[in-house]
């Protein structure tokens, strides 16, 4: 898929969010297209990414346009400072990326039955600001876990 | 589904770039090489529904945010 048929696919006139996020200001903008959805959720391919500032370092990854997925999000290396993975060639022709220190990382946090919240080291999220395009990676050599424990509320 | 029999160093072909070849079969399972072009990612399945069943659980907006941002601010 070219990047100019991606942005096809998301309404970027009047994008919603809906959910808690209602209320939230979005602009066009704003407006990440992930090409390939996320696994579990491939139709949903525009996101965008709410940060209120009491709510630090967690983010929202809302998806826009009726759909109400919305992720929690977190820099990986809010979670574990030495984290670091390599896109695969794949990943790095997908996302567009030339440079990878302009890449955005994030990991998806999870809340368990019990309370036990765990944050996905293994299949970060990865966008690229430039393209304003994002998708969800398994990176090589990436040595942690699916489900990180931080700790049980 | 298409259905063929391979022998050891048989190969498939999928469109124009990808390529599956039989390296060794044993009795429990076949060892596969894949040749993709560099634009395609190549996964387990396995490692897929993983991350399918993680993104799921993780999709609710029911969760506790400012408990869990208190949290990880505990860690920083």
């Amino acid at each position: 898929m070219t990047q100019a048929q991606a942005n096809a696919d998301v309404s970027v006139e009047h994008p919603q969010v809906g959910g808690r996020f209602a209320d939230a200001a979005i602009n066009a903008g704003d407006v990440l297209s992930f090409p390939e959805g996320l696994p579990g959720y491939e139709t949903a391919r525009a996101f965008v990414l709410i940060e209120i500032p009491e709510q630090a370092p967690l983010k929202m990854l809302h998806a826009v346009n009726g759909s109400d997925v919305c992720f929690l999000v977190v820099d990986p290396k809010s979670v574990l400072a030495a984290y670091r993975c390599e896109l695969t060639a794949a990943d790095r022709i997908r996302l567009g990326a030339s440079d990878d220190s302009t890449l955005l990382w994030l990991a998806i946090v999870m809340v368990g039955q019990d309370g036990e919240v765990a944050v996905n080291l293994r299949a970060p999220i990865v966008i690229n600001p430039a393209r304003m395009t994002g998708r969800q990676v398994m990176p090589n050599n990436c040595v942690y876990p699916l489900r990180h424990v931080i700790g049980t509320d | 589904m298409l259905v063929f029999t391979r022998r050891r160093h048989e190969t498939i072909m999928i469109g124009d770039g990808i390529e599956v070849r039989v390296l060794r079969v044993g009795r429990d399972g076949v060892r596969l090489g894949i040749v993709a072009p560099a634009d395609v990612p190549v996964h387990r399945q396995e490692v897929y529904d993983q991350i399918r069943e993680a993104n799921r659980s993780a999709a609710d907006t029911s969760h506790p945010i400012a408990a869990i941002a208190e949290r990880l601010r505990r860690r920083q």
